[in-house]
């Protein structure tokens, strides 16, 4: 396998963007990451273009990446549609990555957009339902619900179990309003209280409506290349892609034993990374709804279990701490367009990297990050999709 | 009406008989799996399925109220999951004469099957499918 480095990155601003379709949501972005990566159109070899609801919300069921890539002027290439629920953007990139390391491309493209807001809060809601799979959907259950208490995740059982307090809980959500806040890109930049978080409406007990991601639009992009032909593009630090791991749910019985899905995909990341967790120095992570970023923070072994809410109690995850968690704002602040998180994530880990990322900006410039992304709900009781990628300069 | 899952739900025809789930038990391990599925998911055996009534009962494992509904249902409402007495863990709603309040439902409490439309609205009411109620002696309205 060849090294591989981002070379370029660019991302639309997260939010609801009513008029815009796809096309016209992921065309800045992406003209924003060539122009990054000094690569014309005529140097892309190839496209991995994400996106989940397309279909269901926009009756543009099928060639999404071929329709929203001809609105940029790439046409030609191969181009591969990517749909992986929450996830869809990290799996575009996965594909990107793939190309270069194996030597079928020198440079490739990964585009993650979605088209949330159309006018109906409900008919979104239901697309959203149908990236778990049917017989769950159809039932009635819906991602709040899971989070509140899916056998997998069950944060009403980790509050009894560890003694959370609905305070504990809101401590996720406060942390990421005070970055989404400084974030010129994040859908929410209103800093909020604990109290606020708390007090906001119940949507699933205990989660509240500050707690959970929004309805949203957005779009990211990423140019990838072998690492020794970047220079012919850019004098910019090159990002190498130390690990771009995926993994898919497993079938779990009552009672099964193995290790969580998203901490297998972690530590497969850290061992091809040959890295551990403690070497991390940010790190973006799939906080659909806030508090799952304390039980991420076990998953990913960031710290032992019940631990999380100290982290931010002890600014270890803040953006003034050793190892912040979601600078951008994370999936309810900066925004969760779900077929674009995942690059949103990458897009943010670059910019910090690189010390482009303003008012943001990390002190110590992070030199090993992670972006870590998931999506979607199987019967089997796991998450459909696992990804993890990690970045060093 | 219809049955919303007739490959996941046995109604029986004679009045009073209990309706159960259609889940399926391998020869190879024993495991039961629901919804059904070709392939034993926990040993891997192919072929080796057999069709079992299962969830006739159940304890609950998890509940809570959901005060937002997809399209075609109505909140609040009750999402859980039940643990079946033969091994899947599974996702339900709770039949609708089970008053959506706090305290109504505990976790580890005995829950039975009862089948009713899906939801009281003008898309689903059409469609029949399995629900849990507190087994408890007038659980159904709890």
């Amino acid at each position: 396998m060849r090294e591989v480095a981002i070379i370029g990155v660019g991302a639309h601003a997260t939010g609801r963007f009513r008029n815009k379709p796809l096309k016209a949501l992921a065309y800045p972005a992406i003209w924003d990451a060539l122009g990054d990566a000094g690569v014309k159109v005529a140097d892309v070899n190839v496209a991995y273009v994400g996106n989940s609801l397309g279909g269901s919300l926009t009756g543009q069921e099928g060639v999404r990446g071929q329709v929203i890539l001809q609105h940029s002027g790439i046409t030609g290439i191969p181009i591969v549609n990517v749909e992986n629920a929450c996830a869809s953007a990290a799996t575009a990139l996965r594909g990107a990555w793939l190309e270069v390391a194996a030597g079928a491309a020198d440079v490739a493209l990964a585009v993650g957009v979605e088209k949330m807001d159309v006018g109906d809060n409900t008919r979104t809601i239901g697309a959203l339902s149908g990236v778990s799979e049917l017989d769950l959907s159809e039932s009635g259950m819906q991602f709040t619900t899971s989070y509140a208490i899916h056998p997998k995740i069950n944060l009403k059982a980790r509050m009894q179990e560890y003694g959370w307090t609905a305070a504990d809980f809101a401590k996720p959500a406060v942390k990421n309003s005070r970055n989404g806040a400084l974030n010129p890109l994040a859908q929410h930049r209103k800093p909020l209280t604990i109290d606020e978080v708390v007090q906001s409406r119940v949507i699933v007990d205990p989660l509240t409506l500050l707690m959970c991601s929004s309805i949203s639009d957005g779009a990211a992009a990423a140019v990838v290349c072998a690492a020794d032909v970047a220079k012919r593009f850019t004098s910019k630090t090159p990002i190498s892609i130390a690990a771009c791991v995926l993994q898919s749910g497993v079938y779990r019985l009552v009672g099964d034993q193995r290790p969580d899905s998203a901490t297998a995909t972690a530590y497969e990341a850290y061992e091809k990374a040959g890295i551990g967790p403690e070497d991390l120095e940010a790190i973006e992570l799939h906080d659909a709804m806030a508090p799952a970023e304390l039980m991420l923070y076990e998953r990913l072994g960031l710290c032992v279990p019940g631990e999380g809410p100290r982290l931010i109690d002890e600014h270890v995850t803040t953006l003034d701490g050793r190892m912040p968690v979601n600078p951008s704002g994370g999936l309810c602040s900066r925004g969760h367009p779900v077929g674009a998180t995942g690059l949103l994530q990458i897009c943010e880990l670059v910019w910090q990297m690189r010390g482009e990322a303003g008012q943001l900006q990390i002190a110590k410039r992070p030199k090993v990050t992670m972006a870590q992304n998931q999506g979607g709900l199987l019967v089997g009781q796991d998450s459909a999709v696992y990804a993890c990628t990690i970045l060093k300069s | 009406m219809n049955v919303l899952n007739p490959d996941s739900l046995r109604i029986p025809a004679e009045p009073g008989a209990p309706p159960c789930l259609l889940g399926n038990r391998c020869r190879a391990c024993g495991n039961v799996v629901f919804p059904k599925m070709p392939v034993c998911p926990a040993c891997g055996t192919n072929g080796a399925m057999d069709e079992v009534e299962i969830g006739r009962t159940g304890k609950l494992y998890s509940h809570a109220i959901a005060h937002f509904a997809p399209q075609g249902f109505k909140a609040p409402f009750f999402q859980v999951f039940i643990d079946l007495p033969e091994g899947p863990r599974i996702f339900s709603l709770v039949g609708t004469k089970c008053p959506v309040e706090p305290g109504v439902l505990e976790d580890g409490m005995q829950m039975r099957l009862v089948v009713e439309p899906i939801a009281d609205t003008p898309e689903r009411r059409d469609q029949l499918t399995y629900k849990y109620v507190p087994a408890h002696e007038g659980g159904d309205g709890c």
